[in-house]
């Protein structure tokens, strides 16, 4: 009974099993370390902004709505719509015809406007502020016989508190310089702005609003509650 | 029944030449270069850092002519470097004899916005994330209870039924909150009435934000982006040089125009006519007139003590 037994297997300190372990983990942070290397996006930088478009051109532009006569007339531009005697006959002024509601009939040269001075139609009548004995030029309430090009005292005939407002430079716009010393500064005069024919200014589309950092779409537009004006 | 085994040695001669103990300090090594990479990849960010001489810069009231001259040197050189475009940068000094104010008249805006985008055009604030001074609030006819305010309002057109529309921006106080809570000093008001912010100083801290009652500030949270054909080459110091990421910015009544003697942008391109500046010094300005004669009934939250020099005033 003495023979040698023979060694016991002495038990793997490392097992295979670990080794396969220990490998697919130092595999996978490799994996890692490559992905992170390859999109830095993952470093915890913050996701792309949306794209902002560069808004409308047409929204920075600083020129007046309507264009004057005098400013026609330092552009040089075509004068032949004020030359009314190229049509009309000298001293017989044109008749005006009315329908049966008392409303102006404009011939159908003259179909280019629409006669909506005022909320009534007593404005609405070509010699209020043509002159009828000289077409070319306009007729203030007082009798004054007025140019083209200087149109703002016969609005102010009528319109005596915006007038007022104009001269002080309450209403309008003033471009150019504030400070005389630096440069000119250009006033604006009614017709800048207002058709003669159909003053009220009509509405326009807004220019975008603010976007927020997150994508939120804008309320409804709410049901606007009742003026009392 | 066999003899318990004896408790195995360590196999220093076994084939494996990993041991559990050398793999830890392996792995231990790596994480470790990996989270040190991973703290300092913001650094990979910093293609523009800022300048010894930005660095060393004094405030901007110590500064000579001659140190002045050299900073603004710097900036057109800065900015021509990051767009490409040589800008002319002027620093403007408040004129003698002259306070600014700004008069809008209510009933005549009608919400289009044209002003906010003027005011992006001329003072180079970032397009994207989007910086703007002014905001349009739509208020509901009979009430101007801000509460009921609405700056996000879409409309196919303006003005809408039963609402008028109250444009708001930095309202250049006399007694301006934000320039008191400044713990550097870098925004203060000058003796034309505008309040300027040096954006070489401010630590990007954000009170004077906190502090005005007109969310009138708004700060660079991230680098700004102004495409370059967007770019308003004529700059001013205090007024539209562009802007770092982590400064605050807002509305200085284009002091690049105003201290020129022209109108701010917002004016220019009001199409109604609805904005009004001048100096209030001067009795026979267009803001004395209106001041004077017209219905000038509110300052923006006159409560508040900061006495606005931005009046609203109402034509009937």
């Amino acid at each position: 009974m003495d023979t040698p037994s023979p060694i016991p297997p002495t038990p793997d300190p490392f097992p295979r099993r670990t080794g396969y372990v220990l490998a697919g983990l130092s595999l996978g942070f490799a994996g890692l370390l490559a992905l992170f290397a390859a999109d830095p996006g993952l470093w915890g930088r913050p996701p792309a902004r949306p794209a902002v478009p560069p808004v409308d051109v047409k929204f920075l532009d600083t020129a007046p709505w309507r264009r004057s006569y005098a400013d026609l007339v330092a552009a040089k531009e075509d004068l032949s719509d004020f030359d009314c005697y190229a049509c009309h006959e000298k001293n017989k002024p044109p008749p005006i015809r009315y329908d049966a509601n008392h409303r102006i009939i404009l011939p159908k040269e003259h179909s280019n406007f629409s006669m909506a001075h005022g909320s009534h139609d007593r404005n609405n009548q070509c010699y209020n502020c043509h002159n009828e004995s000289n077409l070319v030029t306009l007729q203030a309430r007082d009798g004054r016989e007025l140019k083209f090009d200087n149109s703002v005292p016969l609005c102010g005939s009528c319109h005596g508190p915006t007038y007022r407002d104009w001269e002080g430079g309450a209403h309008g716009r003033t471009s150019g310089h504030w400070d005389a010393k630096s440069g000119p500064s250009r006033r604006l005069v009614c017709v800048n702005c207002h058709d003669p024919h159909q003053p009220r200014i009509p509405g326009r589309a807004a220019a975008p609003g603010p976007r927020s950092l997150r994508e939120e779409t804008p309320p409804a537009v709410p049901v606007p509650p009742t003026s009392t004006r | 029944m066999a003899p318990p085994l004896p408790p195995a040695a360590p196999d220093k001669t076994s084939d494996h030449a990993m041991s559990r103990r050398s793999f830890l300090r392996g792995s231990a090594a790596v994480s470790g270069l990996a989270a040190l990479a991973a703290s300092l990849s913001p650094l990979r960010e910093l293609q523009d850092f800022t300048s010894t001489e930005e660095f060393l810069q004094k405030y901007y009231k110590e500064l000579t002519p001659e140190e002045m001259k050299r900073v603004l040197a710097r900036i057109e050189r800065e900015v021509e470097r990051q767009y490409g475009i040589r800008p002319h940068v002027r620093d403007l000094r408040p004129m003698d004899g002259v306070e600014f104010v700004y008069c809008l008249n209510l009933t005549r805006c009608i919400g289009c916005r044209k002003c906010v985008h003027a005011c992006v055009a001329e003072n180079n604030p970032s397009r994207n994330p989007e910086i703007q001074y002014i905001r349009v609030l739509r208020l509901p006819h009979g009430s101007l209870d801000l509460e009921k305010a609405e700056h996000r309002y879409a409309a196919e057109q303006v003005p809408e039924k039963g609402y008028f529309y109250m444009p708001v921006q930095c309202q250049q106080c006399e007694n301006p909150p934000c320039v008191k809570v400044c713990p550097v000093n870098a925004t203060w008001q000058e003796k034309d009435g505008i309040t300027v912010i040096d954006y070489d100083w401010c630590i990007g801290c954000r009170y004077c934000e906190a502090a005005c009652p007109y969310w009138a500030r708004r700060f660079n949270f991230a680098q700004p982006t102004i495409p370059r054909e967007r770019l308003n080459p004529e700059m001013a110091y205090l007024g539209n040089r562009p802007r770092p990421k982590g400064v605050m910015e807002k509305c200085h009544f284009c002091v690049q125009r105003t201290r020129a003697g022209r109108y701010p942008a917002c004016l220019e391109v009001c199409p109604v006519g609805a904005r009004k500046f001048g100096n209030i010094l001067d009795p026979n300005s267009e803001v004395s007139h209106i001041l004077r004669e017209k219905r000038v009934f509110i300052q923006l939250k006159e409560e508040m003590g900061t006495s606005p020099r931005f009046f609203y005033y109402f034509d009937k």
